[in-house]
């Protein structure tokens, strides 16, 4: 008899945990010492630097490799470039 | 119908994300020069290999940039489908016939190839829109709607999006929600999951709906996503996002089959279709899925800056509640020349492993199924794409770029559902596809 | 300017323009910049940079505030944190500046500064002391800012 699995859930459920708990701690401790100074920004604000270079580029991609594979998207958005104002 | 259409929120999320919030959030400013109008179109093809799906788009962002870093962001996507897709039967020495999905024809496939449905031909439109806007010096928030409409399939969907910058802007904080509504009306009906495929009919416009279809359908998917992007050095940015994916209701492929074998012989069993009825000379049942889905994604990226040239890479690891976990690792690396032009090649690697429920065929009698499916997009399989392009600004500043790719998917069958004569057969529909994308871009 | 400091921001910043004044005067290695030279005139110093876009929308601003003051006692200079000189020569020449321009490709000035965002502004009255200073540059805030310079300039300048 075929069901979904639910061992999965509860297995992914600690990593999930783990991994957002790590993701704060390294926003809010980790990441305060680390970076530039708001002058230095020189590198990340070029065009080439920022996370998503080509956004309709990256929509095409996205959309082509949701139709024919069984995951999608998982990408965030904000951050980098020249940190202005 | 192909599945080439933005089905889950998630789809839509990255779309949106992608076209929209990930160049409209006040913090990524393009610094070169600040013009009201920001034009991004691009023209795709993308084919397969076997007569099997090409798709032909436009696609387009427009944006329009107002005072103090408010944006309002316009996307829109055209695409013109068709060709042959696997409908999920296995391949068999003789010749097979299948309804299509109108039920008022049908189609054959020739001894040993793998079937596919030829039927189909569709034409998609899309439509997104988002604004995004500061609020408070470091909090920026942005909010969007999505649409798109096929000749089976619509789509509606709303998103928003906060960021935070923390730590002289060093760090980001970054949350997104989106819902979706999804209507599904296929061709011929939506097939009950496990009905037999009828014979070839007629229908009536107004006429009684055929014994193994219901009624349209519906689907919902909500996302979020948590991200942290962290400037570590002035050259170097990263990324780690979480993402969490729950879509509900009619989550079937309405097209898809899978075959119902001898349970020693591995061969389809034959049907005699109705006399005076043309129809399947073998028996075949349409798929069925859980009704509920839930996916987490674990993503990180990074881009490097190397003296001019820049390096790109993301790896993610998808897990969901069927069974399914995938590896993705994606790099770009740009290479600049000194009159402004750049070659940038691209790898891409991609696993999956196959849905618990996916199943290669049905053996009639010995087993009993609650959920089942052969579609190959469930399957377990790895993929790479290869690709490089190449940019360049024309005479009067205008960006364009040149885009060729090539996709190759490779597929296993279990070994344990493999039974008798189906050894000897592909049992797995591997792909063979080009991507090739010519971009504009111009701003007034 | 927005942000109007409470009494120990108003020491640092007097401390941090002694220091400012002293490293003009006495270092070797930067151009000298001495704010002293400029005691009975309100001052307005403003941190930018060719890459940073909320900085071209403030330097027709800027140029608008010092045509229309100078007269009154304005005195208006931009200090360029560009690590490359020649990365500023496009942006001067797409937005050229009518008041005084200074290069502090090492940062130091703006690491003295204490500068959390680009652009930074800072308002320093005739006695030498900053008043005021703002984050960003806000399009919508022009008249905030300026109201800040005329507050300054309409103050007596002797003690």
């Amino acid at each position: 008899m075929h069901s979904v699995k639910a061992g999965t859930i509860k297995m992914t459920h600690t990593r999930v945990s783990s991994f957002l708990v790590a993701l704060l701690g390294a926003a809010l401790v980790g990441c305060s010492s680390m970076g530039v100074e708001p002058w230095q920004r020189d590198v990340l604000a070029k065009e080439e630097m920022q996370l998503i270079t080509d956004p309709v580029e990256a929509s095409i991609d996205d959309h082509i490799y949701f139709s024919k594979e069984a995951s999608s998207g998982g990408r965030g958005f904000g951050g980098g470039g020249c940190g202005c104002n | 119908m192909e599945s080439f259409k933005s089905k889950s929120i998630s789809a839509a999320l990255a779309t949106a994300t992608c076209t929209l919030l990930g160049t409209s959030v006040a913090a990524p400013v393009l610094a070169q020069e600040e013009p009201a109008w920001v034009f991004n179109t691009a023209l795709l093809y993308y084919g397969e290999a076997d007569g099997r799906i090409q798709d032909g788009s436009v696609k387009g962002l427009v944006q329009r940039r107002f005072v103090d870093d408010r944006v309002l962001s316009i996307g829109f996507a055209v695409d013109a489908l068709t060709g042959a897709t696997p409908n999920g039967a296995i391949p068999f020495d003789g010749v097979q016939t299948f309804t299509a999905p109108s039920g008022e024809s049908t189609y054959k496939t020739a001894p040993g190839d793998m079937p596919k449905d030829d039927s189909f031909q569709d034409v998609r439109a899309s439509l997104t829109v988002n604004w995004s806007q500061p609020l408070g010096r470091l909090f920026t928030i942005n909010a969007g709607l999505s649409g798109s409409s096929e000749f089976d399939y619509t789509h509606y969907g709303a998103n928003l999006g906060f960021t935070r910058d923390l730590n002289k802007r060093n760090t980001t904080l970054s949350l997104g929600i989106a819902a979706s509504r999804d209507a599904i009306s296929p061709v011929g009906g939506v097939p009950i999951p496990f009905s037999s495929m009828l014979d070839r009919s007629k229908q009536r416009e107004d006429g009684p709906r055929p014994p193994n279809r219901t009624g349209d359908q519906t689907k919902d998917v909500y996302d979020v996503v948590f991200g942290v992007t962290q400037v570590v050095n002035r050259n170097l940015l990263v990324q780690l996002d979480y993402s969490l994916s729950a879509s509900s209701g009619y989550l079937n492929d309405p097209y898809k089959i899978l075959s119902l074998v001898d349970a020693v012989t591995g061969d389809p069993l034959p049907r005699t279709p109705v006399p005076g009825k043309k129809g399947p000379v073998h028996q075949y049942r349409y798929e069925n899925r859980p009704d509920s889905h839930v996916k987490q994604s674990f993503y990180g990226q990074a881009k490097l800056f190397m003296g001019g040239k820049v390096l790109d890479a993301s790896y993610r690891f998808m897990t969901d509640d069927w069974g399914i976990h995938s590896h993705t690792v994606d790099t770009h690396f740009r290479v600049p020349f000194t009159n402004g032009n750049y070659l940038e090649p691209h790898f891409r690697y991609y696993t999956q492993t196959a849905a618990d429920f996916y199943q290669i065929s049905l053996v009639d009698g010995t087993q009993a199924f609650t959920f089942a499916s052969a579609d190959y997009r469930l399957g377990d399989f790895d993929a790479f794409t290869v690709g490089l392009k190449y940019g360049w600004k024309s005479r009067f500043g205008k960006e364009m770029s040149l885009r060729l790719e090539y996709y190759k998917q490779n597929g296993n069958a279990p070994a344990e559902q493999v039974i008798g004569n189906q050894a000897g057969r592909v049992l797995y529909p591997d792909l063979d596809a080009i991507i090739a994308q010519f971009s504009y871009q111009f701003e007034l | 300017m927005a942000r109007k400091r409470g009494l120990d921001r108003a020491i640092r910043n007097t401390f941090l323009l002694a220091v400012f004044a002293l490293m003009g005067t006495g270092s070797a290695a930067e151009p000298p910049f001495d704010v002293a030279q400029y005691h009975g005139k309100v001052v307005v110093v403003d941190f930018w940079a060719s890459w940073c876009v909320p900085c071209r929308r403030s330097f027709p601003w800027l140029n608008q505030m010092y045509n229309k003051y100078a007269a009154d006692g304005l005195v208006i200079i931009g200090i360029d944190t560009d690590t490359n000189a020649d990365d500023a020569t496009e942006f001067l020449r797409d937005f050229p500046p009518d008041f005084k321009i200074v290069y502090d490709p090492t940062g130091m000035l703006a690491g003295q500064y204490g500068i959390e965002a680009m652009p930074t502004s800072f308002v320093i009255n005739r006695r030498g002391e900053i008043v005021a200073s703002h984050l960003g540059f806000r399009v919508k805030k022009q008249h905030e800012y300026e109201q800040v310079i005329r507050d300054a300039l309409s103050e007596s300048g002797h003690d």
